[in-house]
């Protein structure tokens, strides 16, 4: 057996020793140098542009902009987005290309000889604009005053509904009814790596674009798109990538740099150009994690029986759509839980405004609607004198179960073993002991009678895979070679290694697939020169698609194997079953092929006075269906923890007027070694997903979900307030404590 | 300016700009790219090389400041085969994306040459300025820890 091992990471040795290329790392002879150039302007019209002081400017080779741009559009799901803002566009695309609508919009892209060429010249771009009106946020946004898309009608672009049951027999029947409201930040990846990317065209004549992404496919056809070029005229290689999170699932230098590298080509320019962004404009230039915010009612009948879930969401999309119509569909679904719900009227909006825009991060909407579903679960549980965990096991979704969607759940539903799993490994039944206390400060001593302990309870779903309609896909091609026995078989696969150990997970599954030695198998990965459409590492769905497809791909291979073919040639598209777009007037509709179900218990002590919270350990029970690597597996419920602890605790990033406030480490504080939980026990569920690759279920978003509500939940039992808006920083806790103080 | 150093037991000499990083020159006059950059403020410790054997974060120093100095980069660490600490490393899965790991690598090789006997505690407190992204460090402790007592602490 091949999986269900610990195999170590195929990327160490390279990783350790320092000689692994990242895209800045790349050593190619002769380099040129690009530079972006942001609008730094939250809204405003461009009128005109003067580029000829900038390239005056010694060892300046070619400046870009939105009039050279084919079409000048792109977006994942929706083209709204131009690729540069300018003036004197082709006038083929559908979104109009004058306006700046966030600071991050890109006006151009310089090349020179030098890094420092580069930069004098952009600073000598001048460009005239006519400010706008800003649209700070929703509310902002839902006045429809100003339209960032004036376009699309109105801000809310996007709305999901769901209508099941009657509201008014969800009401009459309950007996308890509690109200909330929850607030959730931005959230900025910080994957420690900025945006770097090299740019050359290749051999073939083909332009060639080396960077971290997640999808090569997804970069090629947007660059294509952008550049009116047939796709395979378009080559994606990903070197090694520096973490992701869903932050690199967008356009951040492909397109300008395949566009630089096009037009001096054809001026006879062939050195490969390099660009890298510092961590300030990785900061300003990418999408965040949406800040939303929910108001919702839940009902339940005095012995725990959920009667009714009413919830308004509003998802603040930022500038352009990016992937938020893709994340609202999730957030709408997860706001109600992981739970049988009889009645449920859900509404939910994304709303443009002109800030960053939100787009992929770990969990694609799941860990806001969670903080408000299981904040609320946590609140009825008080209220009813019933053991959170108990309201949990009494409500929570089964195989038969009608989900959310007013369709069957798919089959593999393994929420009540994970709340269980949970409960058992934490201990909960048993009271919780007092801890040492601990010190907020270094320099003062801890004062014992500040400090409160508690334990909360959260859990969450979350689907696995593209969902609502978008066409899954994952290709694989294996070939084997030898004579009498199969010497060595070689995968081509495209999935990005970001981190989170796909290449080794792929290499496990081969080996098990073809039956032979793990040592035997050879990868060529990543390049759309050679490897097909895999889709993109997200949704965790990557170890999920990869695997069928290479269990699909070897039976291939060795058929043909048997057939004397040499080398032996298997290759497949995996598709699973379909999924559905939601209905637009009740919501219904088959939206999802696979689910993970995950459940966390905090315990944590808080000081009154200062604020400040110290988590002592975090309990994690994650359904993985089949763990692969349970090494690495543990490694994504450890790192998502930690990162949904910056998320619930830290993490702070300040946007104000359209503009990012704190764009660097020094003030954007992610989680250091001092800050994490001293303990995370991570309890492996393996209830098989029967449509998974030997069971196995997608899972290194699951962990992250319900920690922001379990820490809420945690807090209430150290201090009997409710916590309902993130981040849960020294001042903002000070605040609600002393709120309550005065309101109670 | 003049600059010269040793990198890896090996005699480098060159003319740079006198404001010119440490990291920097490591990374594009000497090409050694192992040293990495995570941000703008001294903060994420991906850069940390030894300089005379003390781990140093390499974007807190121009090149000429290193002038005449002894830096050991992740290039350098292994003698052939991998250092303790980097077998330690890959072994207890103390990476995921990579990018902190010669960084950490660096600060930690430092860190127990200096004091063998290090707690758990002591470890965390003394990595404060190496950011990681991606483990949640406890797989970095796992490795730390494995690594001192195979460096012949404990005793
Ligand atoms: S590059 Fe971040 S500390 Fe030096
Ligand atoms: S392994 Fe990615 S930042 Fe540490």
């Amino acid at each position: 057996m091949a999986i269900g091992k610990s195999k170590f990471r195929i990327d160490a040795p390279g990783k350790v020793t320092g000689e692994t290329l990242y895209p800045a790392d790349i050593d190619r002879e002769n380099f040129i140098h690009a530079k972006v150039v942001f609008s730094n302007k939250p809204h405003a019209r461009m009128k005109r542009m003067d580029l000829s002081a900038a390239e005056a400017v010694t060892g300046v080779l070619g400046i870009f902009t939105a009039a050279d741009v084919p079409v000048n559009e792109y977006g994942l799901t929706m083209f709204d987005q131009p690729v540069m803002v300018g003036v004197n566009a082709t006038g083929r695309s559908k979104v109009p290309s004058d306006v700046s609508r966030w600071e991050g919009d890109q006006v151009a892209v310089v090349v020179a000889e030098t890094p420092e060429a580069a930069q004098a010249a952009a600073e000598k771009i001048q460009i005239e604009w006519e400010d706008l009106p800003l649209v700070h946020d929703v509310w902002d946004g839902l006045k429809d005053d100003v339209l960032v898309h004036p376009e699309a009608g109105t801000n809310a672009f996007k709305h999901y509904v769901i209508r099941k049951g009657a509201m008014d027999d969800g009401w009459a029947a309950a007996d308890v009814i509690i109200e909330g409201r929850y607030e959730v930040p931005h959230q900025e990846h910080a994957y420690l790596q900025p945006e770097a990317a090299i740019s050359y065209v290749d051999e073939m004549g083909r332009i060639t674009i080396e960077i971290g992404g997640q999808w090569t496919h997804e970069d090629q056809e947007q660059v294509a798109h952008a550049l009116d070029m047939p796709a395979e005229d378009i080559r994606i290689i990903y070197p090694a990538i520096g973490g992701a999170f869903g932050g690199r699932e967008d356009m951040s230098l492909q397109i300008v740099m395949a566009l630089a590298s096009w037009k001096l080509y054809q001026k006879g320019e062939t050195r490969p150009i390099r660009s890298q962004w510092s961590r300030e404009e990785s900061i300003i230039g990418h999408h965040k994690r949406h800040r939303a915010v929910v108001t919702t009612r839940w009902g339940a009948t005095k012995d725990g029986k959920i009667t009714a879930v009413e919830a308004d969401v509003y998802l603040d999309a930022g500038a352009y759509n990016y992937t938020s119509n893709k994340v609202l569909g999730n957030f709408h679904l997860c706001v109600a839980g992981p739970y049988e719900i009889p009645n449920a009227r859900i509404d939910s909006y994304a709303i443009y405004t002109t800030t960053v825009p939100g787009g992929a991060f770990r969990g694609f909407g799941a860990p806001q609607g969670a903080f408000a579903a299981e904040s609320q679960m946590n609140k009825l549980a008080d209220a009813l004198g019933i053991d959170p965990l108990e309201l949990r096991l009494m409500n929570c979704l089964h195989d038969e179960s009608i989900a959310i969607t007013q369709t069957p759940m798919p089959a593999g539903v393994s929420i009540r073993q994970v709340v269980e799993d949970c409960a058992s490994a934490s201990q909960w039944h048993q009271p919780l002991a007092d801890a040492e206390p601990f010190q907020a400060f270094q320099s003062l001593a801890a004062d014992k009678s500040n400090i409160r302990r508690g334990r909360g309870i959260a859990c969450a779903y979350k689907n696995v895979g593209f969902s609502f309609g978008f066409p899954e896909r994952c290709e694989a091609k294996i070939e084997l070679y030898g004579s009498v026995e199969i010497e060595r078989a070689v995968l081509y696969h495209s999935a990005a290694e970001v981190g989170q150990g796909t290449h080794t997970a792929l290499r496990q599954m081969t080996a098990e697939a073809l039956a032979i030695d793990y040592d035997k198998i050879e990868m060529v990965l990543s390049d759309t020169a050679f490897t097909g459409d895999s889709g993109s590492v997200s949704a965790s769905r990557m170890t999920f698609m990869a695997g069928n497809a290479i269990k699909g791909a070897a039976e291939r291979a060795l058929e043909a194997w048997q057939n004397e073919d040499r080398p032996a040639v298997g290759q497949i598209r995996f598709t699973p079953r379909s999924t559905d777009m939601i209905d637009d007037v009740t919501g219904k509709g088959d939206a999802n092929i696979s689910y993970g179900y995950v459940a966390e218990v905090v315990e944590l002590s808080v000081d009154i006075e200062t604020g400040h919270i110290h988590i002592e350990r975090v309990v994690c029970a994650d359904d993985v269906g089949h763990a692969i690597n349970p090494n690495l597996v543990v490694g994504q419920i450890e790192g998502a923890i930690v990162q949904a602890y910056g998320y619930a605790v830290t993490e702070n990033l300040r946007v104000v007027d359209g503009r990012i406030l704190n764009p660097r480490l020094s003030t954007y504080l992610i989680p250091g070694i001092k800050d994490i939980p001293l303990q995370v026990d991570s309890v492996l569920v393996e209830v098989p997903d029967p449509q998974g690759p030997w069971g196995a279920r997608g899972m290194a978003e699951m962990p992250f979900i319900p920690l922001a509500p379990a820490i809420a939940a945690a807090l209430h039992d150290a201090t009997d307030v409710w916590f309902d808006k993130i981040p849960l920083t020294p001042e903002n806790v000070i605040r609600t404590l002393r709120d309550n103080e005065k309101t109670s | 300016m003049k600059v010269s150093m040793t990198v890896n037991g090996k005699g480098v000499e060159r003319d740079v700009e006198p404001r010119m990083l440490l990291v920097h020159f490591l990374r594009e006059e000497l090409d050694m790219t192992g040293t990495k950059i995570g941000c703008d403020t001294s903060q994420c410790g991906a850069c940390t090389v030894h300089l005379d054997g003390k781990a140093l974060k390499s974007c807190t120093m121009l090149a000429v400041q290193a002038d005449g100095a002894d830096i050991t980069t992740i290039e350098g660490l292994a003698n052939g085969d991998l250092h303790v600490m980097q077998e330690s490393f890959w072994e207890n899965h103390g990476l995921q994306c990579g990018y902190c790991t010669p960084g950490m690598i660096m600060s930690t090789t430092a860190l127990v040459q200096d004091n063998p006997n290090m707690s758990e505690g002591e470890i965390r407190h003394q990595l404060e300025g190496n950011l990681c992204r991606c483990t949640g460090y406890h797989n970095i402790v796992k490795a730390v820890q494995q690594a001192s007592e195979k460096m012949g602490g404990g005793d």
